[in-house]
């Protein structure tokens, strides 16, 4: 049966190339993925550029300028689905924590001719400008669950991805728990799963990279955090990392912020 | 008025850039400058954070190399605390670093750069990438999934993770390394070993088809600077920092890792993000400097382990003591992969390597630390000043890229003066800027921490800054 293989594209805005190096790191699946997928675009691998439209485009790195805020929405429009991979696409990433700073000010204070420069003062997940089939999660993303959401989506199904704690994900590697053993904060109550709970695993704390999970309760936790004797300002630090702008995380680190910096 | 046409993208550079050519009043070539027009912004937002959240801070600034990053990060942070890491954790650290080495490398050579150089240039351009490779040369490019596996596996092993380990900390390591993954990696070393093996002998077969390349690309005159040991061998993750000129003289030998700062000075281009490093002595803008694989194997007297050595040899025979040919990055690459296999299989049998002392803890001893590692692409140094408190009262970040970008524009002035003609920018000249542009390899992750950049875009401007013609590329 020669059906036609579905087109795939991979997109890059401000991020760390990360992401989608997990595409490559599928060492075992890559040549079976390529098979199965006709890779249109995909310019970290690949020198063609099929046009479009894409059956699906995978997009990675947050908005940070004019010109990308424009480009992601022609990239909507060549393609039937549209997934973000990693906290930068889904959640802004590491670059948004400029968002609780005047981006102006510290531009000119690393470089010297800022006027040149066009940035955003913010840093904006995808879904914050057009609309996103699916996100996936996590600093990096976790390359088995990329392959899930590429074999859901082109096959016209929901991706099977967990949406619980890092905490049942240290239950089932039977990790013992940093915070109860060791008195370590972690933010694995409020991080959705994805990592194998890797931190804690290094006997670290959760920092929250993928981001956080389904109803999470990060008052409860910073209550917590407190009691291991975590600071307000630690708190806001917390909270404030690789997905800063996530909805739920920026409110809480907000709540702990000093009123006058 | 300006033309603007549009050709094929400038792909498998990881990240874009711009360039622009300036002219002068007659229309000759007065400049010509690389961009970065995006920033990401780390050294600025990270003021405030404590210096032990900068390791997985800077380790997103690039997911090509996140293990320089975290290496040349938690060395700064050990200034900080003032310790000395136990023994067994610099073994370690050297040997998560060998593996981040190969498997770079690997990407590098067998999935950006052999597609284009097996399957010719002006092959299908649908074509030229890993799966067209599958294709021509099914064994080789089963050797580079299988050789960049290796060295991924390798961190796994170490780090847990592959993109972004979380297992090196300031101090030291978290975790001591498990006999069973000692031996895991050690079984699968000698594949490793024969595919370097291989592909050197491969490419050194196929060298005679690029003397054209080896000649034009990059070819160009400048200092170096690399780390080297103590004994002026090639060295990644510790050492002094060298710079020796086009003729291998020795011109300084960085001593501490904190007067970086007496050797490198830093302008500020217009219209970029990216800073040009220079040699202090020299000044600006003369002072250029190149580093990464050429300069490593130009600026170390030998490899250090036996069969890296007799490539070395093999390569400075072909080449001489000093190669200046950009293209030659390739070459070099294999020969580093190799050494750090060899180098690998050497931490893997030290007696030390499954010890439990793996970290030192401290608080802040310091209030200032720079760390100084070799990234794939060359030098980067990270340098925090820290308060009392340990948060980060500023930071200043050098990346391999920037080192180069002196270099970088040269070269693409001397294209520009060679193949420019009159007001247009002519095909014959882009391929050739692209090229030169290519060689160095440029990591726009890295540069200025941006990215996420437009495609490469060549500028002609005239001497009143009116855009003569413009080029996506
Ligand atoms: S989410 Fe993390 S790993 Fe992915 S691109 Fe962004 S910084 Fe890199
Ligand atoms: S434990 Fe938390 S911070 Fe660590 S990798 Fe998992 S989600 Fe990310």
């Amino acid at each position: 049966m020669a059906a036609k293989k579905p087109k795939l594209a991979v997109w890059k805005f401000a991020s760390c190339d990360g992401c989608q190096l997990s595409i490559l790191d599928c060492e075992d699946e890559l040549l079976t993925v390529a098979s199965a997928v006709d890779i249109a675009y995909f310019p970290e691998a690949t020198r063609a550029a099929t046009r479009g439209p894409y059956d699906l485009s995978l997009v990675e790195g947050s908005i940070t300028t004019p010109h990308d805020a424009e480009r992601i929405h022609q990239v909507r429009r060549q393609s039937r689905y549209l997934v973000t991979i990693g906290a930068c696409a889904t959640a802004g990433g590491i670059q948004a924590l400029r968002n609780f700073r005047d981006v102006k000010r510290f531009l000119s204070i690393v470089y010297a001719r800022p006027d040149y420069i066009e940035t955003l003062s913010k840093s904006t997940p995808i879904a914050e400008h057009v609309f996103v089939d699916y996100e996936l999660r996590g600093c990096p993303v976790n390359k088995y669950q990329l392959l899930e959401v590429i074999s859901a989506l082109l096959n016209q199904r929901k991706p099977v991805i967990p949406n619980h704690a890092v905490c049942v994900e240290c239950k089932l590697r039977q990790h013992v728990c940093v915070m109860v053993a060791r008195g370590t904060p972690c933010l694995g109550p409020a991080t959705q799963a994805g990592c194998g709970a890797l931190c804690p695993g290094y006997a670290r704390g959760c920092y929250g990279c993928f981001g956080p999970k389904e109803s999470a309760n990060p008052p409860a936790l910073s209550a917590g955090l407190v009691r291991l004797g975590v600071t307000e300002d630690g708190l806001v630090r917390a909270f404030r990392s690789f997905n800063a702008a996530a909805d739920v995380f920026r409110r809480e680190s907000e709540l702990h912020e000093r009123p006058n910096p | 008025m300006s033309r603007t046409l549009t050709i094929d993208h400038v792909t498998r550079i990881e990240g874009h850039a711009k360039i622009t050519v300036e002219l002068d009043d007659e229309g000759r070539v007065a400049d010509a400058r690389f961009h970065v027009t995006q920033v990401r912004g780390f050294e600025k937002f990270v003021e405030g954070r404590p210096y032990y959240e900068m390791p997985a801070i800077t380790a997103r600034i690039c997911g090509i190399c996140p293990v320089s990053h975290l290496l040349a990060s938690v060395k700064a942070c050990d200034e900080i605390m003032a310790v000395r890491i136990p023994e067994p954790a610099q073994l370690l650290r050297q040997l998560l670093h060998c593996a981040q080495f190969v498997q770079s490398h690997a990407l590098s050579f067998f999935y950006l750069s052999a597609p284009d150089l097996l399957l010719g240039m002006d092959g299908d351009p649908a074509a030229r990438n890993v799966v067209g490779l599958a294709q021509k040369h099914p064994e080789l490019a089963r050797d580079g999934i299988a050789l960049r596996k290796f060295g991924q596996q390798a961190i796994e092993r170490l780090a847990g993770e592959r993109v972004h380990p979380s297992w090196t900390v300031p101090g030291g390591v978290n975790k001591p390394l498990a006999a069973e993954d000692r031996d895991f990696i050690l079984g699968e070393l000698p594949i490793a070993r024969s595919i370097a093996r291989r592909t050197l002998k491969f490419f050194r077969g196929a060298l005679d088809r690029y003397r054209d390349e080896i000649e034009h690309f990059g070819n160009q005159s400048t200092r170096y600077a690399a780390l080297t040991g103590v004994d002026g061998n090639f060295a990644i993750y510790d050492g002094l920092l060298r710079f020796k000129d086009a003729d291998g003289n020795l011109l300084a030998t960085v001593k501490r890792p904190a007067d970086y700062a007496r050797w490198i000075g830093e302008a500020t281009m217009p219209g970029t993000y990216l800073k040009a490093p220079y040699f202090k002595p020299v000044g600006y803008p003369a002072g250029i400097y190149r580093v990464g694989p050429l300069a490593r194997l130009n600026v170390a007297e030998q490899c250090g382990t036996p069969e890296a050595d007799a490539e070395l040899a093999e390569y400075r025979q072909r080449f001489g003591r000093m190669p200046r040919s950009a293209f030659l990055f390739h070459y070099a690459r294999l020969i580093e992969a190799l050494y750090c296999i060899e180098r690998m299989e050497q931490l893997l049998e030290e007696p030390d390597i499954l010890s439990p002392h793996v970290r030192a803890t401290a608080g802040v001893n310091a209030l200032e630390g720079v760390g100084i590692a070799e990234a794939p692409r060359g030098v980067l140094i990270h340098h925090y000043r820290v308060d009392e408190q340990g948060a980060i009262r500023w930071a200043n970040l050098i990346i391999a890229t920037g080192h180069n970008n002196l270099a970088i524009r040269q070269s693409v002035k001397q294209v520009a003066e060679r193949y420019l003609d009159g007001r247009q920018l002519t095909e014959g000249m882009l391929n050739r800027v692209q090229a030169v542009v290519r060689a160095f390899d440029p990591c726009l992750s890295c540069s200025t921490h941006a990215l996420g950049l437009p495609p490469l875009e060549i500028r002609l401007l005239s001497a009143a800054g009116e855009v003569l013609h413009a080029v996506k590329v």
